[in-house]
Order: structure tokens, then C-alpha cells, then sequence
């Protein structure tokens, strides 16, 4: 999991890197770090830092280190990555279709968003288009999307022209 | 000196012979001589020579009286059956269905212990374990870099090159017909006005079927699933989606997104897959016009992209001359 964290660390030289040594000593990746020396409070200086664990037991090892260096914590939370898929859906359909398959596939993934747009025209043959843009959690809820709209599509004989 | 056999002398075999004769002082240099043809057929007629044929002169006949000879055959087999040489290069035309003649030669001069190169797809998305198999047991070299990408070297890039590498995936656009068509889709033309420019350009056959389904591509994919992953699947094994039903609207909406819809093969230990995708225009799989283009993900070397001609005669030729060149090294030592 994704963390960042705010620590505020006492204003003295080596308390930096000595705040950022226990994410190593507890197997983490660090993957950014910000000194802001402007945000002082009681002598202490604030440290943003944005690291990689794999369990939470690895983060609550961390806290304790931390606790016991005199680091204080002011906020921690998960972030993730996220990752923008696209689908697109031509044949016979209408919005209606479409909203119904976002409902559904909204139950086997999380959305970050979600976006739809449709072709300006309709052919002769009535087909249409529909491209959606999908921000998700991490590759394996992209596949368990690709699944369901490859799925769908088969099933409603429309053709679907997946994302690379 | 090493004696060839040419089956099929249509575009690839006269490129073939072309080749031949333009690197015959470097084959001569490079092995002290080169190698002989001793058999060349087409459809209906024959030539040969155990001294070795004058390819300059079955180039100029086939030219002139579209035979290569004047002897008429009925059974390829019979005809092979009864040369001697030591490679067959085989380039009859391709049958997708059946493996057509070219399978039925691979598997004689395999049984007959002698190497075979060829840039005919069908024989190996129908049976290329049977193929293999034949190969290993017979002690033969069984060489088909040309079968995938004509001139761009992906087969034996994996093979040589990359042999160290735990190749993740391959996906790539291995059918410049479609290439061609979707590329001028992206500029307004519509589906069948593009299909039509692309025949009157000679890059779609009049049956334009085996490419535009995605036919071509897909046993293509067969063959770099098996012989890079080493699966064990045929045709019928591949999901496949063709581009003949993708609208002008569709492209313009990518467009709109800044993106290009290509006909994409991905091929992985769990993927066999041909089917119209959407790129990211700035992408390398989002190339236009008629070339091929491959992106091999290694766990090493990470991702590598190759690309180049997909068909025509001289550039499959050299990709035949590449696996000549491979089976001789190893026949004279050549480091």
C-alpha cells in the first residue's frame, strides 16, 4: 500500500534522515520526500513523506519507531495509483444501455470515475458509439472490468474496442 | 556445396532467387562457395539441375512464359521426392485452412531429414508442434522467421538475442493491410473506400478476408506463441475480432481523445488475442501506414519495440537469406 505521512521532527541536524531510516529498517520504499523548513511548530520542522509497505503490520512496526524516536505524527493516510482505462462500445445500443453497464460494473469495481461520452452522429444503420473512460484502483480491477465488458459485449453482440 | 530446393515461385520465390544472386559473392566469401539450386518449382512446372540451376535464367522464363520450366508436374510431393538437396525453402502460397501444399512438402523433407525454411504461415498455425516434433526427431533445422513480420527480425531476435530474457509479453501489428486501411480512416476516408485504395495498391488481395478479419495476424500470433512462449495452440485456439466493423464514427471519437484504433496481436504465457484496440496517438503501436511494428516486454531488458517492412519481395526474401545464413553458419562452423 501507498502511505503518506506528515511527521514533524525536531530542528536538528541528522533528525531528517533519521526520521526517513525506519521505512528502510521495515522493508518500505520511499517514493518522495518533502522538507518544509517555513512550517515550524515548537521548534519542530515538517517532513512530507510518501512511501510504499506491503502490510499494515510493516506500517504499525513504523509508528512504533517513529513513537519511540520522538517523531511526531500529525496525519497519515493510504494513497493510490490509479490507473484510466477506455472502452469502446459500437453497435445497436442507446445511453440507457450504457448506464445500466456502468451500474453493473460499478459493483465489481471502484470507480474513481467514471466518464461516457457518445458519437455526434448515427449511422444509416442505426449504430452508434460510446467511448468510456474509466479511472480505477490498480490492474486487477482493470481486468476484472475487461472481463465484464468483454462479457457484456459478447453477450449483446456489440463489438468493443478495448484500451492498450 | 549445399544444394537448395525452391518450392513456389511466385513473388517471394523470384525474391528469393534475386537475393540469392545479389549475395553470392558474400556467400561464396563467407563459405568458400554458395549454396546451389538445384530444384525451383511453381504451380504447375518444374526445373531442375543437380549442377545447379541458372537462377537468372528461371527468373527471365518465369518472366516471359510465367513457368520456370518446361517440365509440368501434378504431385510436389513426387517432385521432392525424387531431388536431392539439402534445404528446402518453402514459399508456396499460403492456406490457412488446410496448410495446403507447403505443409505437405515441410513434412516430406523433414521426414527426408532435410532442414527447412519457410515464410508459409499456414502449416505452422495448423501444426506447429506436429512440426517441430519432426524436426527434432529427424535432427533437421526448422527455420520461419519470415513468417511473422517479414523483414522485422522478431522470431530470432527472441530465440538469439533475447534467450536470456523471461519474455512477459508480445503485441504488436503484424498485417499492414489493416494498418493501411485504419491509417487512412484516421484521416476521414471510410472503411470501404480505404479497403478499395488498399487493393488498388496491390496491398489487399480482391478476397481481402484473411487480413481484414484478422486472419493473417492471428496465425501469426500462433506461431510467436508457440515458438516463444512454447505453448501448444492452433487457429482455432485464437480470440479474434477483425476491423470490417469499425465505422467512421468509431475513429473519429478516438480521435476526439486523442487516440488511434489499430489492430492489435498480444501474445503471453496466457494471452492469444487479435483485436482492434485503442493507442494513445504518440505511441509506438500507433504507427501508420503499412509497416509492422512488435513490442516484446522482457523482465530485463524491459520493453523493447522493433519495426519494419511486413511484406513484399525482397524484404521476406531477406528474412529467408537470414535463416540460410543461420543453418549454414552452424553446417560450416561459422562462428
Amino acid at each position: 500500500m501507498m502511505v503518506n505521512a506528515e511527521l514533524y521532527v525536531r530542528d536538528l541536524p541528522g533528525q531528517l534522515v533519521g526520521s526517513l531510516e525506519p521505512i528502510s529498517m521495515v522493508d518500505g520504499n520511499i517514493v518522495g520526500v518533502v522538507h518544509d523548513r517555513e512550517q515550524m511548530v515548537n521548534q519542530r520542522i515538517l517532513v512530507s513523506v510518501t512511501f510504499e509497505v506491503s502490510t499494515s503490520g510493516q506500517l504499525d512496526q513504523l509508528k512504533a519507531i517513529w513513537k519511540s524516536m520522538d517523531i511526531i505524527i500529525s496525519k497519515m493516510g493510504s494513497v493510490y495509483e490509479t490507473i484510466t482505462t477506455e472502452y469502446m462500445v459500437l453497435g445497436k445500443f442507446n445511453a440507457a444501455y450504457v448506464d445500466g453497464l456502468i451500474e453493473q460494473a460499478s459493483k465489481i469495481v471502484n470507480f474513481e470515475s467514471v466518464d461516457v461520452g457518445y458519437s455526434s452522429g448515427k449511422s444509416v444503420s442505426g449504430k452508434r458509439t460510446a467511448l468510456i473512460t474509466a479511472e480505477l484502483r490498480g490492474e486487477e480491477e482493470r481486468i476484472r472490468l475487461d472481463e465484464f465488458f468483454v462479457h457484456s459485449c459478447e453477450r449483446d453482440n456489440l463489438m468493443l474496442i478495448r484500451g492498450l | 556445396m549445399v544444394s537448395l530446393a525452391i518450392s513456389g515461385f511466385g513473388t517471394v520465390g523470384q525474391g528469393v532467387a534475386e537475393v540469392l544472386r545479389r549475395r553470392e559473392k558474400f556467400l561464396t566469401e563467407r563459405y568458400g562457395s554458395a549454396p546451389k539450386v538445384v530444384c525451383v518449382m511453381d504451380s504447375k512446372t518444374v526445373a531442375r539441375d543437380p549442377e545447379g540451376l541458372d537462377l537468372a535464367e528461371i527468373e527471365k522464363r518465369k518472366l516471359e512464359t510465367r513457368s520456370v520450366g518446361t517440365e509440368t508436374y501434378s504431385d510436389s510431393l513426387e517432385v521432392l521426392g525424387s531431388v536431392d538437396y539439402d534445404i528446402l525453402i518453402e514459399v508456396t502460397p499460403t492456406d490457412i485452412k488446410t496448410g495446403g501444399v507447403g505443409l505437405k512438402n515441410i513434412k516430406l523433407a523433414l521426414s527426408r531429414g532435410k532442414d527447412v525454411i519457410t515464410v508459409n504461415k499456414g502449416p505452422l498455425a495448423l501444426e506447429f508442434s506436429s512440426l517441430i516434433g519432426l524436426a527434432r526427431k529427424n535432427g533437421c533445422k526448422f527455420r520461419f522467421e519470415g513468417t511473422v513480420g517479414g523483414a522485422m527480425p522478431i522470431i530470432n531476435l527472441c530465440h538469439e538475442n533475447l534467450v536470456g530474457e523471461n519474455i512477459r509479453s508480445v503485441r504488436g501489428i503484424f498485417n499492414g493491410t489493416c494498418n493501411y486501411i485504419l491509417s487512412k480512416m484516421d484521416k476521414g476516408q471510410p472503411y470501404e473506400q480505404a479497403l478499395k485504395e488498399a487493393q488498388q495498391l496491390g496491398y489487399a488481395e480482391t478476397d481481402p478476408t484473411n487480413d481484414v478479419e484478422g486472419y493473417d495476424t492471428a496465425a501469426k500470433c500462433v506461431i510467436l506463441a508457440n515458438s516463444v512462449f512454447h505453448r501448444d495452440v492452433t487457429f482455432k485456439d485464437v480470440k479474434i475480432t477483425g476491423i470490417s466493423q469499425i465505422t467512421a464514427d468509431a475513429v473519429a471519437q478516438a480521435a476526439s481523445h486523442n487516440m488511434v484504433i489499430r489492430l492489435i496481436g498480444e501474445v503471453s504465457d496466457t494471452k492469444l488475442e487479435v483485436s482492434p484496440r485503442l493507442i494513445p496517438v504518440g505511441h509506438p503501436l500507433g504507427i501508420s501506414g503499412t509497416l509492422n511494428i512488435a513490442q516484446i516486454d522482457a523482465d530485463l531488458a524491459g520493453p523493447i519495440t522493433i519495426n519494419g517492412r511486413g511484406a513484399g519481395k525482397i524484404e521476406t526474401a531477406s528474412a529467408i537469406l537470414s535463416d540460410l545464413i543461420a543453418i549454414l553458419d552452424e553446417r560450416y562452423g561459422h562462428a
